[in-house]
C-alpha cells in the first residue's frame, strides 16, 4: 500500500520527448500495407465489375467508353469509400490497388472526392461529354 | 438537476448529453442524500438500423457493415459473422486464417482493456493512469495498423478466411511491441494493487457475488470477477482457440477492483497466446472459395469479444442476401447488474460503476420491433431511412 504509485512514471516522463507525433510539421510515412485511396489501373481491367457488386459504400463506378477496345474509366468516390479493400480482394487482375501515400484525404473542396482513373483522353472525352449535353452519361452499376 | 417525483424521491437524472458519458445513455438514480437507493437505465440513443440494413446487403458487403456495429471490437463482430456465415455455407476457413483471426482478436482485446483501463481510471479521477495507459495503448494500435492496414476497422476477414498474411519482419515488430506491452502491464497490475487512493475507489465497490452474476446473465470480465468460469474461449473453442488454448481468468472478490485484475491479467494471457501463435503458426492458404449464394438455413455464432459473450443469429433463405441478422452484443447483458448493484452505494461512485462493465452504447442499440395487431407492416431499408430523415427534420 501506497499513495503516489504512478510518481515514478509522472518525474521520468519530464525529461522525456512528447509521447505525441508532432503531425503535420513531422509526418511519418505510413506502415507499408495501409489501406489508403484506391488506385486504378486501366490497362489491365476487362470491366467484369466485380469490384462494383461487392462495394458496401457503392464507392466504385465503371463507365465503358469502348467495351471492344476494353476502354473503361472508374470513377471513385474517396468520400463514400470505408476503405476496406474488399474491391482489391475482389479483382482477379490485380488492377486495383490501395495507396500507402495517399492517405490525407479530408479537403473543403467537393471536387476532390469523385476522381477519375483511366487513359488521360478516355476521361477528358467522358468529361466533355457531361459538360456540353448536361446531363450524366449513362454508367454501368450491377 | 434534481426532479422530485410523485413518490417524493430525489431522482437524478443524468444523460443522454453528460458531460460524464462518453457515449449517450440516460440514466435515473434515485437518491437519499448521497446514498443511491434505486436506478433505472434507458437506452436506445444511437439506433442506427443496423440489422435491417444487413438484409439489404450481401454476404459480403454485410461483413463491413457489422464490423461498424462497435469500433473497439470491430474484428469480433466480423469473425463471429464469417464463422456464421462459413458455418452455413459448409465451409472451414484454412489453419492460418483461423490463426490470424486469433491473432486479430487477442491484440484488438489488449486494445480494448488498455482502453478500458483509461476510461475507468479516468472516471475515478486517475488521470496518470488513464494518459500512460492510452499512450501505451498506441504501441498495440500501431500493431494493428501495420498487420491489417486500418487502426479501427481492421477488415481482416472475408467469408471464408483472411485477407492479410504475417511476414518475418511483421512477427518481429509483433514480438517487440509484446515485450514493452508486459512489462507496463506488469507495472499497471502493481499500480492498481498498491495504490491506496485508487483501491480506496475500487475495493469493495459494486460488490457483485456470484450467485447475483448468474442470476443477472452477466457475462465477460465482469462475470469472471464474481467468480463464473465463462469464457467462450475455453468453453466452446472456435477458429484458432482450439489450436491455441487460452487459460480461463477469474477472481472471487466481485468488486471493481477485481474487474481491473482480470482484465489486466487476461492482457497478459493475451501476450502469452500472442506468441504462441507466433511460434506455431500454420501454414498453407489464406482463404477458401464460398459460393455467392449461401444454402438455405440458419445458425447461432458464439464468440468471445472483449467485453463477453457475443451472440449472432444468421438465417438465410438461399439467395445472396442474409434473410435476417439478429446481434446480441455482451454489453446488454451486463446493464443488469448495474441497476442492482448500484443500490446502496454513493453517488459518486456511479460513473465508475458503470465504467466497471466496460460499456458500449453504440453496441446496444439495434431494432426493437413493436407489434401492434392493427397496424403491422414491412419496412425496407429505404423506406426506413426516409423515416429517419422526416422524423429528425
Amino acid at each position: 500500500m501506497k499513495i503516489g504509485a504512478m510518481l515514478g512514471d509522472i518525474l521520468r516522463s519530464l525529461f522525456k520527448k512528447p509521447a505525441t507525433e508532432l503531425y503535420p510539421f513531422v509526418k511519418n510515412p505510413a506502415p507499408e500495407d495501409l489501406r489508403g485511396a484506391l488506385q486504378y489501373d486501366p490497362s489491365k481491367c476487362t470491366g467484369c465489375q466485380l469490384c462494383i457488386k461487392d462495394c458496401p459504400a457503392n464507392a466504385i463506378e465503371l463507365v465503358t467508353v469502348d467495351k471492344v477496345n476494353k476502354r473503361f474509366v472508374m470513377r471513385y468516390y474517396p468520400d463514400r469509400c470505408v476503405y476496406c479493400a474488399q474491391c482489391v480482394q475482389n479483382c482477379r487482375f490485380k488492377c486495383l490497388a490501395m495507396s500507402d501515400e495517399q492517405w490525407e484525404l479530408a479537403t473543403t473542396k467537393r471536387e476532390a472526392f469523385v476522381v477519375h482513373y483511366g487513359k488521360d483522353e478516355d476521361v477528358e472525352f467522358l468529361l466533355e461529354k457531361a459538360a456540353n449535353a448536361g446531363v450524366e452519361e449513362p454508367c454501368i452499376q450491377e | 438537476m434534481e426532479k422530485q417525483d410523485s413518490n417524493g424521491k430525489f431522482i437524478v437524472p443524468i444523460g443522454p448529453q453528460h458531460p460524464a458519458l462518453k457515449e449517450p445513455g440516460h440514466f435515473e438514480f434515485a437518491v437519499e442524500g448521497e446514498i443511491v437507493t434505486g436506478a433505472a437505465v434507458r437506452l436506445g440513443y444511437v439506433h442506427r438500423g443496423i440489422e435491417k440494413g444487413a438484409e439489404a446487403r450481401n454476404w459480403t458487403q454485410n461483413i463491413y457493415l457489422l464490423e461498424r456495429v462497435c469500433g473497439i471490437c470491430s474484428h469480433i463482430h466480423a469473425t463471429a459473422y464469417t464463422l456464421g456465415v462459413e458455418k452455413l455455407a459448409n465451409v472451414v476457413a484454412p489453419p492460418r486464417a483461423q490463426a490470424i483471426r486469433t491473432l486479430v482478436a487477442e491484440l484488438e482485446r489488449i486494445h480494448s482493456h488498455l482502453l478500458w483501463l483509461g476510461v475507468a481510471a479516468h472516471e475515478g479521477g486517475f488521470d496518470t493512469l488513464f494518459m500512460f495507459s492510452w499512450r501505451d495503448r498506441e504501441t498495440v494500435m500501431d500493431l494493428l495498423e501495420m498487420i491489417t492496414g486500418n487502426r479501427v476497422h481492421y477488415s481482416t476477414n472475408i467469408l471464408g478466411g483472411v485477407k492479410i498474411d504475417l511476414d518475418d519482419e511483421k512477427i518481429t515488430a509483433i514480438r517487440k511491441g509484446l515485450d514493452f506491452l508486459e512489462e507496463r502491464t506488469h507495472h499497471y497490475l502493481k499500480v492498481i494493487n498498491t495504490d491506496e487512493t485508487f483501491l480506496g475507489r475500487t475495493r469493495d465497490v459494486g460488490t457483485m457475488s456470484r450467485q447475483q452474476a448468474e442470476e443477472l446473465g452477466a457475462v465477460g470480465p465482469t462475470a469472471r470477477a464474481s467468480g463464473v468460469p465463462r469464457d467462450l474461449r475455453v468453453e466452446a473453442p472456435y477458429a484458432g482457440y482450439h489450436e491455441f488454448p487460452v487459460r480461463l481468468i477469474t477472481a472471487t472478490e466481485g468488486d471493481l477492483h477485481a474487474r481491473f485484475v482480470v482484465r489486466m491479467n487476461e492482457c497478459l494471457d493475451c501476450y502469452r497466446v500472442i506468441r504462441e501463435i507466433l511460434d506455431r503458426l500454420p501454414g498453407g492458404e489464406l482463404a477458401t472459395r464460398v459460393p455467392r449464394r449461401i444454402p438455405e438455413g440458419e445458425t447461432i455464432s458464439r464468440v468471445e469479444a472483449p467485453r463477453g459473450e457475443l451472440v449472432y443469429f444468421i438465417k438465410s433463405t438461399g439467395g445472396d442476401k442474409p434473410d435476417r441478422i439478429k446481434v446480441r452484443t455482451p454489453s446488454l447483458c451486463n446493464w443488469g447488474t448495474v441497476t442492482s448493484v448500484a443500490v446502496g452505494h454513493k453517488l459518486a461512485d456511479m460513473p465508475m460503476l458503470l465504467a466497471g462493465i466496460d460499456p458500449c452504447f453504440s453496441c446496444n442499440d439495434r431494432m426493437v420491433r413493436v407489434n401492434r395487431p392493427d397496424q403491422s407492416q414491412t419496412w425496407s431499408w429505404e423506406n426506413l431511412r426516409q423515416y429517419g430523415i422526416e422524423y429528425y427534420r
